[in-house]
């Protein structure tokens, strides 16, 4: 069962993503009955954290049981009195002793390094930005502002993503080939094209020290757009959206005779509407006694602790429901308070808020619905060409 | 730990005319009540972690039959109401004094209390522990605690709900009156005090003993392993209990005389209670399985007819698992909110515990290597052990990197972590000590081929009910829930058959212990297991007297075990 687990993992992350991409256009992001692999990644930091989990530690954890297991099965067979009478009197052997402490001690530096920079990318709120800049034909050199604090700032080819395009799509250019970095550290960093771009062309550079994702599938993370506020009480969620006029409304788990059974214990009456492709702050507290906020879709949980705020974050990279449960018992229905968060374009995002300003008494936020950044649009297009990498 | 000895029984060769004592083994309530000897210490407690074994076991039982199916069915006929919220209650109520029940009433007495008791003060050749009635004292505070913990299940917790409902680690505000403001959570406050101060004075017990009374010429690199284990287990409670301590009497004075440790309302906070709780919490479950590893040890040298490999390693392997272990206390709060930085140093600090522990378990193999293994039931178990313990090992690898808790955190994968170095660790370990020391302790032997079966059942029980666990860990599935959404259904009845499975397994060690009392009767002679048993407990008949070592052997330089 382990080398099945494995094997699915193995079959590629690209086919398996086709695989899963089948499954969930009948399960969603939900778990499937009988099956043994983690949810399906709706992040770039769910997918890291994926990576992690099926090409790192399982096949290390895999092959140490089996060596054990191996070495048992060889002794039984190889050492039982039958097969031989005599018991050797060693309890000595310095090279294997060395052996078995020095080769765990790579294992596990080989473990804790990735470990902790999927750690610091889940922990570290995001920072980065996002400039476009339109090329007037003439110039090949962009310069940009590197305001982050110094701990933070650009100070490498890897903090810095370009893409040259039009408003209808883009492209990724290669560090090195395509464009140099001039000004790494400094206040001002520059990219300079080998190619002038003609006029009318844009630039987008992202810039920003955390890199999500696994393999060569990687996008710069951004700072946060947007806060969700979720706050724990027995048996509930009330949410509030402090960017938008701090409206608040409260999810309850909808009844069994409400919903169909695959959902129940899932939906709520009332669903988390973010926007597709965005960063989202998620800080968490709770009224009563200590709950907690998991999204396993996005790979995060945080417990809401009374008295206290907690933060973290998630940027979904496609739309859809995804589902998570409340994560530290809290009592009597402590199984009765999921979370669910639709994952919409912005647009639907930005006519949802509206709706619940109005709800709540105030003017609508945003005006002309139907409008669409064009920046949003090559952000997408360049979100796209990274997942096609 | 090789030494001749090439006798039996010599402590009645001698003249005894200075002590009358041996005639007169106390009867009937001064022998029970009021006993000194840390033998029939060692047979209250076996007994008393057997009936607790039960009562735990029993609890869980209920779960899995709830757990089976979707929906929420069986509960409700346990409850007074017959409604599904008192069965949600009870569901919690039944995982926290499951938890409870196995952690302080099953494996600790079994293992420290049962085993520690009886054979520590033998193997390090003593006539008894350093302080027989405080020996005495602790093992009826436990029963005090037990008898108050029993009554916390059954005292209003929830408004008219009966039990505490909020797991063994009594997190705040959930345990205070907050969450529920019932006498249960008092009753379990008591309880556990009691359970510690009992657990306190007997290490106090062990580390004098061990230390003052190991015979002339044992140096304590001459100790055998299971005593080391001890010894190390002892500081680990001596150290880690009065922290617990003064967690739950802070809990104890926000319940009931308005303090505000964890009250943040007041200026507390509930997470103060959380470091305090894991800083005892995690030596708690190093305290769990290092006996473990000492009745490991001895069982796997003696029937390879093998010196354990790297006796110094195993001992210090001990010591090194037992001292970081005190530093790694927050692998278990990832998701509470600590800064970054603090995840990283303890996701640092707890995988260094895998160096150690690995040391163990490849010397255990390296002592099987080249060795003649006859296939005894307690050896049987020993080797179940080591590979079970393994998987739990490396699931604990695994949960101990934080970006990767996040994801498993509160899940089922959790709970198979550690019912895989619990149940599948520290109860193999248990049972393997039985069927080692059983023939010693009563004078019987059993038939083995029941032990066997016993085994057999059991394995394939709880690989059953808890290796499918760590799908539905994987899968999202969270714990402490009494039901769940349709699509965690297959593995959940998996895990339900499991539990039959390894019931059958309990009913066959009950058969076992039935016939070897009632019908098979068969004497055990002093060394049932051969050459490969060499350990003092082994020069003794069986059952041993009353006392013991009224002379002390001798290990020292013309001693009769002097050492090579």
């Amino acid at each position: 069962m382990m080398k099945l687990n494995a094997g699915r993992a193995i079959a590629g992350l690209t086919a398996a993503m086709a695989l899963f991409g089948a499954a969930a256009a009948e399960t969603g992001y939900r778990p499937v009955d009988g099956d043994i692999a983690m949810l399906p990644a709706a992040s770039k930091l769910a997918e890291e954290v994926h990576f992690f989990h099926n090409l790192i530690l399982m096949p290390i954890i895999t092959v140490i049981s089996l060596i054990v297991l191996a070495l048992l099965l060889w002794v039984m067979a190889r050492y039982n009195s039958k097969a031989n009478p005599v018991p050797r009197k060693f309890s000595h052997n310095t090279l294997v002793e060395i052996i078995w402490t020095g080769v765990p001690i790579i294992i596990l530096i080989a473990i804790a390094l990735p470990s902790f920079e999927l750690l610091f990318k889940e922990d570290v709120i995001p920072d980065g930005k996002q400039i476009v800049a339109d090329a007037d034909g003439a110039t090949n050199v962009f310069t940009f502002d590197n305001d982050f604090p110094a701990s933070r700032m650009v100070a490498a080819d890897r903090h810095v993503q370009v893409f040259l395009g039009n408003a209808s799509g883009g492209v990724g250019l290669t560090p090195g080939k395509d464009y140099q970095l001039e000004g790494l550290g400094s206040p001002k960093v520059s990219v300079k094209l080998a190619q002038t771009p003609k006029a009318g062309d844009r630039l987008v550079v992202r810039m920003g020290r955390s890199l999500v994702g696994a393999g060569d599938n990687r996008e710069i993370a951004l700072a946060p757009t947007m806060t969700l506020k979720a706050i724990g009480f027995q048996w509930g969620w009330t949410y509030s959206y402090p960017d938008f006029g701090d409206f608040e409304f409260t999810a309850s788990m909808t009844p069994k005779e409400a919903t169909t059974p695959e959902l129940y214990r899932f939906e709520t009456d009332n669903h988390v509407v973010v926007p597709v492709g965005e960063t989202i702050r998620v800080v968490t507290t709770a009224r009563d006694v200590i709950h907690a906020w998991a999204l396993p879709n996005m790979a995060i949980k945080i417990d809401a602790v009374p008295g206290r705020l907690n933060e973290t974050w998630f940027k979904a990279d496609k739309e859809g429901v995804y589902y998570g449960q409340c994560s530290e018992i809290c009592g009597v229905r402590h199984s009765a308070m999921p979370i669910t968060v639709e994952v919409v374009s912005r647009p639907a995002f930005e006519a949802w808020v509206n709706a619940k300003r109005v709800e709540s008494g105030m003017e609508p936020m945003f005006g002309a619905i139907a409008s669409v950044e064009p920046e949003s649009k090559l952000a997408d297009a360049a979100s796209a060409v990274s997942a096609a990498q | 730990m090789a030494h001749d000895h090439s006798h039996a029984g010599h402590d009645h060769a001698h003249g005894h005319s200075h002590d009358h004592s041996h005639d007169h083994t106390p009867k009937g309530l001064a022998r029970w009540l009021f006993s000194t000897n840390h033998k029939d210490i060692g047979t209250l407690y076996l007994i008393f972690a057997i009936c607790a074994g039960i009562f735990g076991g029993a609890l869980s039982g209920l779960m899995r039959a709830e757990l089976a199916e979707p929906g929420i069915q069986i509960l409700t006929a346990f409850v007074a109401s017959g409604s599904e919220a008192e069965a949600e209650n009870f569901y919690n109520v039944l995982i926290t004094y499951h938890g409870l029940i196995m952690i302080f009433f099953m494996v600790m007495p079994a293992l420290i209390g049962g085993f520690g008791n009886w054979f520590v003060p033998i193997m390090i050749g003593a006539p008894d522990m350093a302080f027989p009635r405080m020996n005495n004292i602790s093992f009826w505070l436990y029963v005090a605690a037990g008898i108050l913990a029993t009554m916390s299940m059954f005292a209003p917790g929830y408004g008219q709900y009966l039990g505490f409902a909020g797991g063994w680690v009594l997190y705040p505000p959930l345990s205070s009156n907050t969450g529920h403001p019932g006498p249960a959570m008092d009753l379990l406050i008591l309880s556990i005090h009691l359970a510690g101060a009992s657990s306190i004075l007997g290490a106090i017990n062990f580390i004098t003993t061990i230390f003052n009374m190991r015979a002339p010429g044992m140096t304590l690199h001459k100790m055998p392993l299971f005593a080391w284990s001890v010894l190390v287990t002892a500081f680990l409670l001596v150290l880690s209990l009065p922290v617990l301590a003064g967690a739950i009497t802070m809990l104890l004075t926000d319940r009931n005389f308005n303090t505000a440790f964890f009250n943040p309302a007041e200026g507390g906070d509930p997470l103060l209670f959380q470091h305090l709780f894991w800083f005892f919490g995690h030596p708690e479950v190093y305290i769990l399985i290092l006996p473990g590893f000492g009745v490991i040890s001895h069982i796997v040298s003696t029937f390879s007819k093998k010196p354990i490999f790297g006796y110094l390693g195993m001992a210090y392997a001990m010591v090194a698992i037992g001292f970081v272990g005190f530093i790694v206390w927050a692998h278990h709060m990832y998701t509470v909110g600590l800064t970054v930085n603090m995840k990283a140093y303890f996701v640092a600090a707890t995988m260094v515990i895998a160096v150690p522990t690995g040391i163990k378990i490849f010397s255990w193999i390296a002592t099987m290597w080249g060795g003649s293994i006859e296939f005894r039931t307690p050896m049987i178990w020993a080797i179940g052990f080591i590979f079970l313990f393994t998987l739990g090992g490396v699931t604990g690898v695994v949960l101990a990197n934080a970006g990767i808790d996040h994801y498993m955190h509160d899940t089922y994968y959790v709970v198979a972590h550690f019912h895989y170095t619990m149940s599948l660790g520290a109860v193999w370990s248990i049972f393997a000590a039985w069927y080692y020391w059983f023939p010693k302790m009563t004078g019987k032997m059993y038939r083995e081929w029941l032990g066997n079966l016993h085994f057999v059942f059991m394995f394939v029980g709880v690989n059953l009910v808890f290796f499918p666990q760590h799908f539905l860990g994987l899968q999202g599935m969270p714990r402490r829930y009494i039901d769940y959404p349709e699509a965690y259904a297959h593995w959940n009845m998996v895990s339900s058959i499991g539990y039959a499975v390894t019931l059958v397994g309990m009913i066959v060690f009950a058969i076992c212990m039935f016939d070897a009392f009632f019908v098979y009767r068969k004497k055990a002679a002093s060394n049932p297991w051969g050459e490969g048993a060499t350990t003092l407990e082994w020069t003794l008949p069986s059952p041993p007297p009353f006392h013991q070592f009224n002379e002390l052997p001798r290990f020292d330089k013309g001693g009769a075990h002097a050492f090579h």
